[in-house]
């Protein structure tokens, strides 16, 4: 037998909780109180700060690191189109759940930070007026070409092309996915070291195998030589 | 017309147009502040005073958000009547404003009126109430049936069918204090409740009371009972087709009507405009009574911010296998309880006040010994008093002196009293219990024909 009405007091008594503790546990707010900035204008997102002379940025200034918006491509240090990681495999684009991804992909190879030809996105644009933000995106693609971007002021005069997101504008240097999402950035920079790793020791195991099958091989076929001049004594 | 009848007609009506608008923008505030911070968010805190950074708190958001309703478009959808469309927000508005009328509120004119000034002193102010707020759901209908909008249809039939179910347990809830009281004029109900006799400190008042706030809280579409403007079901509801200024209009409204009938519970069972300070400071009584009505809107969006929305069936269930008969049952109890207290509690006291009428005049008589006065005599006599007076408050503190003194029949009036308040509180909370054990709706979805 429970209270009448006692799940309504329940449900009062966490909401109170939440108004009261809002007010005096800044880490319970899930958005952050933007402040005015010196020059006038609004947070673009974290990256964009330029950070002055002894200015310290309080937490309550700028938004997090797990700010997640909408995707943006990444390059390695050097010119964007020399550098970029995305090959236009299209992963990406047949995954998008609200297909808001559009790749055209190139009709030559260039090659890319590792030396490797390459093929390149040609076009890659976002609609980000139909974008969900679900990163899946991020998840599928196996070169971390396309990483989630915090920035969010998106707004725009321009109804039609002004939310369509260009190739050249989507594209964003590792430096700053650093300074945005050191953590994750961190963390990628990490994996995909390891995965080079990996692969090159893979390598190095396939070749030594190869060689290591070559020279079995060249015994076997010593040994079969061999056995063969035997009988060939014999005869 | 003379100029007296002109003032006496502003100075009534004014405060009403001017206080409830601006605290209608001030509860907008209020409600999205409350809403945010129960969600772990902060709310409106960027608009304050135009072209400054100060912030205010986001308070200039009402005025913000006036303007853009201003200058918004006003959209009428091709196949909509134009007529009923255009006066469906104004004749929502218009029996909200004018219930506010009946309100007991005293206004602190004291340098121009000699007397305290309601807006419309009626005899049976609590019938017209609810006969006026009746009919904004005609209104509202008519905002449904003109858009032409099947979504503002669905809206404006839930709203009918909901206002409806609940105007009835809303109105047996208020008939207890109109039996108490004996009276429908909102000014005797609140002056039967000076001194801190609030009905709700009664049991079958705060069952009333209970009753009532729910069936206000469903009368106004207020979340958990805010079927027909359901944004996740029927887009906005009976003003899904309305933008702009009418769309203000509705908002509006709606927010008087949740003062009114605000207003209302407090008339009934709050004790009006009744507080403390009020012998030093008459003009506070307007403030309490605002205080109070605030005090109710903030329990308004507090249930906003944590119930979630009822289904149509266990709506209509709630109103008519719950509320319904346990408001009838509260009136039954009320009358029984008032007349076991009537026969017990004003018997003893009728026997106190006889005892020392019959001492007076026997005193009087030269012959006879001076009755020995017995301990508490004259608080239980003042007891008696204020028990004649129905000022129960008084009475108790009182009888309750006398009782302490050791006077035999205060002690008795004392557990009767408590006794039967007592009783009739569990016996409401049982029926409560049994009622909601069998009232739940036991309606089950519909099978799904192509499961396989």
């Amino acid at each position: 037998m429970s209270i009448l009405g006692g799940g309504i007091f329940k449900g009062m008594a966490v909401t109170l909780r939440n108004f009261v503790g809002s007010y005096f546990y800044k880490e319970r707010l899930t958005t952050n109180d933007y402040e005015w900035r010196p020059d006038g204008a609004l947070p673009q997102s974290i990256g964009d700060y330029p950070k002055e002379e002894g200015e310290q940025l309080s937490d309550t200034t700028t938004v997090n690191h797990y700010s997640r918006n909408f995707p943006m491509l990444l390059h390695d240090t050097g010119e964007p189109m020399d550098t970029i990681r995305c090959v236009a495999c299209q992963i990406c684009e047949r995954e998008c759940p609200p297909q808001c991804i559009y790749i055209e992909k190139s009709t030559e190879k260039i090659e890319n930070a590792d030396g490797k030809p390459q093929f390149y996105p040609a076009k890659f644009d976002i609609d980000v007026s139909v974008c969900m933000s679900c990163q899946i995106c991020v998840e599928v693609c196996p070169f971390d070409a396309i990483v989630m971007n915090s920035q969010f002021e998106l707004s725009t005069p321009d109804r039609f092309g002004g939310l369509l997101v260009r190739r050249d504008d989507l594209l964003k240097s590792n430096d700053y996915y650093h300074k945005i999402h050191p953590q994750e950035a961190a963390a990628r920079d990490q994996k995909m070291a390891d995965d080079k790793a990996a692969k090159v020791a893979k390598k190095k195991a396939a070749a030594e195998k190869a060689k290591a099958a070559a020279e079995a091989k060249a015994a076997s076929a010593a040994e079969a030589k061999a056995s063969e001049d035997k009988t060939e004594d014999a005869e | 017309m003379s100029f007296e009848l002109i003032k006496d007609i502003l100075i009534a009506t004014v405060p009403l147009l001017v206080i409830f608008p601006s605290l209608f923008a001030f509860t907008t505030w209020m409600e999205r502040k409350a809403l945010a911070r129960i969600q772990n968010r902060i709310g409106p805190n960027k608009t304050g005073i135009p072209c400054t950074r100060i912030g205010l708190f986001g308070l200039g958001q009402p005025a913000a958000d006036g303007i853009k309703m201003i200058f918004k478009e006003d959209i009428v959808p091709r196949g909509a009547d134009k007529l009923f469309h255009l006066l469906a927000p104004i004749l929502a508005l218009i029996p909200a404003m004018l219930i506010l009328c009946f309100l007991p509120l005293e206004f602190p004119w004291g340098k121009f009126m000699s007397a305290p000034v309601q807006a419309f002193l009626l005899d049976s102010a609590v019938i017209f109430f609810f006969a006026i707020s009746g009919l904004a759901t005609l209104a509202i209908f008519m905002a449904g049936w003109a858009s032409r909008n099947k979504y503002s249809l669905l809206g404006g039939m839930r709203a009918v069918a909901q206002m409806v179910s609940y105007e009835i347990p809303l109105v047996l809830s208020a008939v207890v204090v109109v039996m108490m009281v004996g009276s429908l004029n909102a000014k005797e109900i609140a002056d039967a409740q000076t001194g801190f006799n609030w009905f709700v400190f009664t049991p079958w008042g705060l069952a009333a009371f209970v009753i009532f706030f729910i069936a206000a809280l469903a009368e106004t579409n207020r979340s958990p009972f805010d079927l027909p403007e359901a944004e996740s079901e029927i887009i906005a509801g009976y003003f899904t087709e309305y933008s702009g200024f009418k769309f203000a209009l509705f908002f509006l409204g709606e927010y008087i009507a949740m003062f009114a009938i605000s207003g209302l519970a407090v008339t009934l069972f709050l004790g009006a405009g009744d507080g403390p300070f009020l012998t030093a400071a008459p003009w506070l009584s307007v403030m309490w009574f605002i205080g109070k009505i605030f005090g109710l809107i903030a329990v308004m969006i507090w249930l906003r911010g944590t119930l979630p929305r009822l289904r149509v069936d266990q709506l209509m269930a709630f109103a008519w296998k719950f509320l319904l008969p346990l408001s009838i049952f509260n009136i039954l109890l009320a009358g029984l309880t008032h007349f076991a207290l009537d026969a017990r509690v004003a018997a003893t006291s009728d026997a106190i006040l006889y005892s020392i009428h019959a001492s007076h005049t026997h005193s009087d008589a030269a012959n006879h010994d001076h009755p020995k006065p017995v301990a508490g005599q004259k608080e239980a006599v003042m007891g008696a008093l204020h028990y004649t007076d129905k000022d129960w408050m008084g009475a108790m503190k009182w009888f309750s002196k006398a009782a302490l003194k050791g006077h035999a029949q205060s002690r008795s009036i004392l557990g009767w009293g408590f006794g039967i308040w007592a009783m009739s509180l569990i016996v409401l909370y049982v029926m409560a219990k049994g009622l909601d054990n069998v009232s739940r709706s036991t309606a089950k979805p519909r099978e799904y024909l192509y499961a396989e």
